[in-house]
């Protein structure tokens, strides 16, 4: 039996629908899924304007779906995490990623205390806001980020499908507006900045379809206070699948799903690999963008060989509206995140 | 002058090759020796590297703590907001397939995979094989895939070999695993042993600093320091050690120096002639000086270079010897490989060129002085030395009484350097006595024991200078061999009277394995529960013992049943008053500590001490200082109940079993064995603790022996030399002998003789000087160096053994000359005047 047929045979819950959302119990940790992350993005820039990018990302794996408690080292999740800082005027990307057990509180999720947790970067969520912490060698940033508009459940049902099968999805749920203020030191300077992010959460068992590579995400916050979330699933032969999906969201809330057909997303100039400028339309809602990186090189690449590199940016929309966001491309080296890594060793 | 240099110097040093040979070896030995044990010690003692040091990255701060660190001090560490990495380790040592005993390494798999992968070090596992029950060796312990048993404290664990580790990065064997396992074999229960922290590259240069800022808001009995400090530590713990080594092997050279002394006097006497006609021809008396210094210099630099290639070959041997001891009696380490140092090449270089010039330096001024027309008056020189025999005599009265004051100051700078400069003394005063003895014995020599006694003791006499230097470098390395003899012996002896002091209990346990100084591999608690339900067993005391710092150097603390102790044991206390400290160490308020603590902290009865214990840094009352053998470091021992106090759940490293008498041991033995199969424990009776104490007394000493070996050997081979050189020498003399009737036996008889009376002479006065040399050996050397009370013991046997073999190697030197005196022709030689 090899260690996926292993893992297909487990109980791991599968993201179907019929899950009853419940905040803020749901911010946290679902043990019950194989796979979950928390994505934190967005664009800041100091009183003189001078702008950054900037990530924070928690992820957590299940090594198995029990494991027998012998000591405090015992480990049936694996904390990994990554960080990144876009320093756009300077034309420099940081960006730094760590592997933890929980141990004795080296990492974790921790819904009493509202806290999201890897080493020394955190994220401590509060009803009003999310009060970010990181420290890396070169740079480190504290940021509030405050809740401006409620979360956002994607998909229909609360499931997010991304393949023809039952639980080929995932429970996915986005704080698309958070205004964020705070300090960023890097080198010897520190910077006063605001300005707005974004945060995903998404808790999955599922692995990524065998006819996909990878996926091409954004999310863009335009100034009209409207947000649109975007993601499409790329098959083998290049094609985009039909599980490929969006979300806009109204300056009052209100949400529209997008179907795959309605989005049409034309990559344009690349850099390495990756198709960093793209063209993003949805002709339903009158929204014809030209997406352009803030700087080309935001990618995280990932020297060890355990995890794949991938490359996630500070983005900037013109066009139809005008509008910053992220986007992230992954599966441009032949390894996705979590997803595929057992699929590389039979 | 350089042809001058040829025909004056080199030319009779080729024409006397194998004199020119021993005395070259001579040289060459001293300076194979000191070079051959400064390359071991630096590599065994100096830059070897412990063996908790083999797995070391760039890390920059260490965290530790007696006992252990709580693991929440990890998860606290790792929140702070600082840009460090923290690498938590489990520290112990394992018996790998009930053979070997490896360093033993916890690390935290998840947090290595991916920063070790990163930096390209296939040392450290994968993630896709965590949570995997298996440990990653060095490819001397196994290949993967391969089962590997670890026996760590007294259990024994079977584990899959995952994977290898390049042994490039490493030192020695070893054997990693993931932080949970290590925890269960270690059984740790959630302590660490050591946290290292790496800094940014930024901030390598602000380490203190960075010490300072994680110590803040620490318990105070956890240590926070460079890693450095660890090397420092084991330097300091062995630099005492190391120069002890270094002053032995010097003795060596000095042997060396007698034979160049020697050697260069007979090239002058012999040259007389030569160098009178030189003089006679114009050439200064500052030039014949210079002649015999550029032959001493010849001797030095030319023994010297052959001996920087030959102490480079005996430093392999002598690694292992000193590696041996340094783990024996300090810290379980790996010898760095031995490295070519041109700083100890140029030391020891410099020594053997310097000695020669010094050793040189009277017969070339002698040289210098001589005048032309004395040129032809052989014996005149002699007869001076004869004359001032007395004077030399009074020489020696004063370095006598020198040495004894010397003997009396107090350590400099840790290092018995009174104490040094005492043994040389006393060695100078043995020399100066051996014209005086040699002229006084050999001119009384009567024909007891034929006439060839009679001519042999008058010759002798007859050429002081030459036998006499003779005697003196004979005398020295017999001294060496009989002060280091009475004083190992001593320490034995004493050791022996204490450990049947000691050893009380009848039976020992202990977990299986090696025994190391700063290894504490426990026994499980309830081993020590089922025994003490055994019928017959009075009481168990359990014995737990933590390598500490105290004032930065390493030292033992241990936790012991005082009562147990008491009233079973029969520790009686060297200072302090013994129901006072047990009182005190019941009440947690005392401890009592060991006699090399005192010695090497300057405490004393009645003082306070601090200790590092758990996360506390308690403060006790030293209530007595305590006779031990077992450590240089020393021990601090508590009640076992006060340091459950600070360090509970904490299992014993040894058990002492206290029997009824009544009780059949064989039955109890049997009865213990028993109670705690399968776990992998050693039992000792009585008698076999005093043998196990015996051999690794024996072992700890191996250095010594071979070095004493190896002065002897200079020694006896010089002889051999200069006696050749004593005949060829008087070949007129001999040649008049047997034109007179001397038959070849009679030649060789007397020959022999003066042999034996070399022998004899330097026995006497090596034996006498040797013995009071022990006593500076015992009572200045080691008492600062190492803190020891030893007991004054003379190994009568042992001694007597030695010195047979010495007189007997003596004499053996003494026949080929005898074959060479009686080859000559007596003819033929009287016609060469």
């Amino acid at each position: 039996m090899t260690r996926r047929q292993w893992l297909a045979a487990t109980t791991f819950l599968k993201a179907i629908p019929g899950w009853r959302y419940e905040f803020p119990r749901d911010h946290f940790s679902h043990p019950a899924f194989r796979t979950e992350w928390w994505y934190y993005t967005g664009n800041v820039a100091d009183a003189q304007g001078r702008p950054f990018g900037f990530e924070l990302t928690f992820f957590r794996a299940a090594l198995a779906e029990s494991v027998e408690r012998r000591n405090v080292w015992s480990t049936r999740d694996a904390y990994m995490a990554h960080l990144a800082l876009t320093d756009i005027a300077g034309k420099a990307f940081y960006h730094s990623e760590r592997l933890n057990r929980p141990g004795p509180g080296l990492a974790g999720v921790d819904a009493a205390r509202g806290r999201i947790w890897n080493g020394n970067w955190e994220s401590l969520v509060q009803p009003e806001a999310h009060r970010l912490r990181a420290v890396a060698e070169k740079f480190s940033f504290a940021l509030d980020l405050a809740v401006a508009k409620p979360p956002v459940i994607h998909g229909h049902g609360g499931v997010s499908q991304k393949g023809p099968l039952a639980g080929q999805a995932s429970h996915y749920i986005s704080f698309t507006r958070l205004e964020a203020g705070g300090e960023i030191v890097l080198g010897a300077e520190r910077f006063r900045v605001r300005g707005s992010a974004w945060m995903d959460h998404e808790f999955f068992s599922s692995e990524l379809d065998e006819k996909l590579a990878g996926w091409d995400w954004f999310s863009i916050q335009l100034d009209n206070r409207e947000e649109l979330m975007l993601y499409r699933l790329r098959q083998k032969d290049g094609a985009a699948s039909p599980w490929s999906a969006g979300s806009y969201v109204r300056a009052d809330g209100r949400i529209e799903h997008l179907e795959a057909a309605e989005l049409e997303l034309e990559p344009g100039r690349k850099w390495k690999n990756y198709p960093v400028a793209w063209r993003v339309r949805v002709k339903r809602l009158g929204i014809d963008l030209l997406a352009e990186p803030r700087l080309d090189s935001q990618e995280l690449l990932s020297k060890a060989k355990l995890t794949p590199s991938y490359w996630e940016g500070a983005m900037v929309f013109r066009g139809s509206h005008r509008g910053l966001g992220y986007l992230e491309m992954t599966g441009y080296d032949d390894r996705v995140l979590f997803t595929r890594r057992e699929g590389v060793r039979k | 002058m350089s042809a001058l240099f040829a025909r004056l110097i080199l030319r009779p040093l080729w024409a006397d090759r194998g004199r020119t040979m021993v005395t070259l070896a001579s040289i060459a030995l001293g300076v194979a020796v000191i070079f051959a044990m400064d390359l071991a010690g630096e590599a065994a003692a100096g830059s070897f590297r412990s063996s908790m040091e083999t797995v070391s990255g760039g890390e920059d701060i260490e965290i530790l703590s007696t006992g252990g660190l709580p693991a929440d001090l990890l998860g606290r560490l790792s929140g702070l907001p600082y840009p460090l990495r923290y690498s938590p380790r489990i520290e112990d040592f394992a018996i790998v397939n009930e053979k070997r005993t490896v360093p033993l390494f916890g690390v935290d798999v998840f947090a290595n995979a991916l920063e070790l992968a990163e930096a390209g070090n296939r040392a450290e596992p994968k993630l896709t094989e965590a949570g995997q029950r298996g440990v990653f060796t060095t490819a001397g312990l196994g290949r993967r895939g391969e089962s590997i048993r670890l026996q760590v404290n007294d259990e024994a664990h079977d584990f899959t070999i995952l994977g290898t580790i390049d042994s490039r990065q490493v030192s020695g064997d070893l054997v990693l695993l993931d932080l949970e396992d290590a925890d269960l074999v270690t059984g740790r229960q959630g302590k660490i042993d050591r946290i290292l922290v790496t800094l940014p590259e930024t901030e390598k240069a602000a380490v203190d600093q960075w010490a300072e800022r994680l110590r803040q808001g620490m318990p105070e009995g956890i240590t926070v320091r460079p890693v450095g400090a660890r090397k420092e530590e084991n330097r300091k713990m062995l630099a005492a050690f190391r120069w002890n080594l270094r002053v032995l092997s010097y003795i060596a050279l000095l042997v060396g120096a007698f034979l160049i002394y020697n050697t260069i006097s007979v090239s002058v006497v012999r040259r007389r002639a030569e160098i009178g006609i030189v003089r006679a021809v114009g050439g200064t008396g500052r030039l014949m000086v210079a002649g015999f210094l550029a032959e001493a210099l010849f001797f030095g630099l030319a023994g010297g270079l052959l001996g920087l290639a030959l102490g480079r070959i005996l430093a392999e041997g002598a690694v292992k010897l000193v590696g041996l001891t340094v783990t024996a009696l300090y810290v379980s380490s790996t010898a760095a490989p031995v490295e070519f140092a041109w700083s100890a090449a140029a030391v020891s270089l410099g020594s053997g060129v310097l000695v020669s010039l010094l050793a040189a330096l009277a017969p070339a001024l002698e040289a210098g002085r001589i005048p032309p027309t004395e040129a032809m008056a052989r014996g005149r020189v002699d007869t001076q030395l004869q004359a001032a025999a007395g004077r030399q005599l009074a020489y020696a009265g004063a370095l006598l009484g020198l040495s004894w004051a010397l003997s009396l100051l107090p350590p400099w700078g840790g290092k018995p350097m009174g104490g040094y400069v005492a043994t040389l003394a006393l060695v100078g005063a043995a020399s100066f006595t051996a014209p005086s003895l040699v002229a006084f014995v050999g001119r009384r020599m009567t024909g007891w024991a034929g006439v060839e006694a009679l001519l042999a003791g008058r010759s002798l006499a007859g050429a002081l200078r030459r036998s006499s230097v003779l005697v003196a470098a004979l005398a020295t390395a017999i001294a060496m061999m009989t002060s280091v003899g009475i004083m190992v012996g001593s320490f034995r002896e004493t050791m022996l009277t204490w450990i049947d002091r000691q050893i009380r209990a009848d039976f020992y346990l202990r977990p299986a394995g090696e025994a190391a100084m700063d290894r504490h591999p426990t026994i499980s608690e309830d081993v020590a529960r089922r025994i003490e339900q055994i019928p017959g067993v009075l009481a168990v005391d359990r014995f737990r013992a933590y390598s500490i710092r105290y004032n930065g150097l390493p030292v033992i603390l241990a936790a012991g049943d005082v009562q147990a102790q008491m009233r079973y044991g029969r520790t009686s206390l060297q200072k302090g008053d013994n129901a006072d400290a047990v009182r005190g160490m019941l009440a947690g308020e005392a401890v009592i500590v060991s006699e090399p603590f005192g010695e090497k902290h300057g405490v004393k009865v009645g003082d306070r001490i601090t200790v590092p214990l758990g996360q506390a840094r308690p403060s006790f009352r030293v209530a007595g200082i305590f006779l031990d053998y077992s450590s240089e470091n020393g021990y601090i021992i508590l009640d076992q109940s006060v340091a459950r106090r600070y360090l509970p759940a904490d299992e014993p490293s040894n058990l002492a079993i206290y029997a009824d008498e009544k009780a059949d041991r064989a039955a109890l033995r049997a009865r213990i064995e028993a109670s705690y199969a399968p776990r992998r424990i050693a039992l000792f009776e009585n008698r076999s603790l005093r043998n196990e104490a015996v051999r690794i007394f024996d072992q700890t000493f191996a250095v010594t022996y071979a070095l004493e070996a190896v002065a002897i050997f200079v020694a006896v081979m010089g002889v051999a030399g200069a006696m050749l050189a004593l005949i060829i020498d008087r070949r007129r003399e001999i040649g008049l002998l047997r034109f007179l009737g001397g038959a070849a036996g009679q030649v060789r008889r007397m020959v022999l003789f003066e042999a034996g009376l070399i022998g004899l002479f330097s026995q006497l006065l090596g034996v006498l000087s040797g013995a009071l040399l022990s006593l500076v050996l015992i009572f200045v050397i080691n008492k600062q160096s190492f803190g020891w009370t030893i007991e004054f013991h003379l190994p009568v046997l042992a001694l007597l053994s030695a010195l047979a073999f010495v007189l007997l190697a003596t004499i053996l030197a003494g026949l080929y000359p005898a074959r060479m005196a009686t080859r000559l022709n007596p003819i033929e030689v009287m016609h060469e005047e």
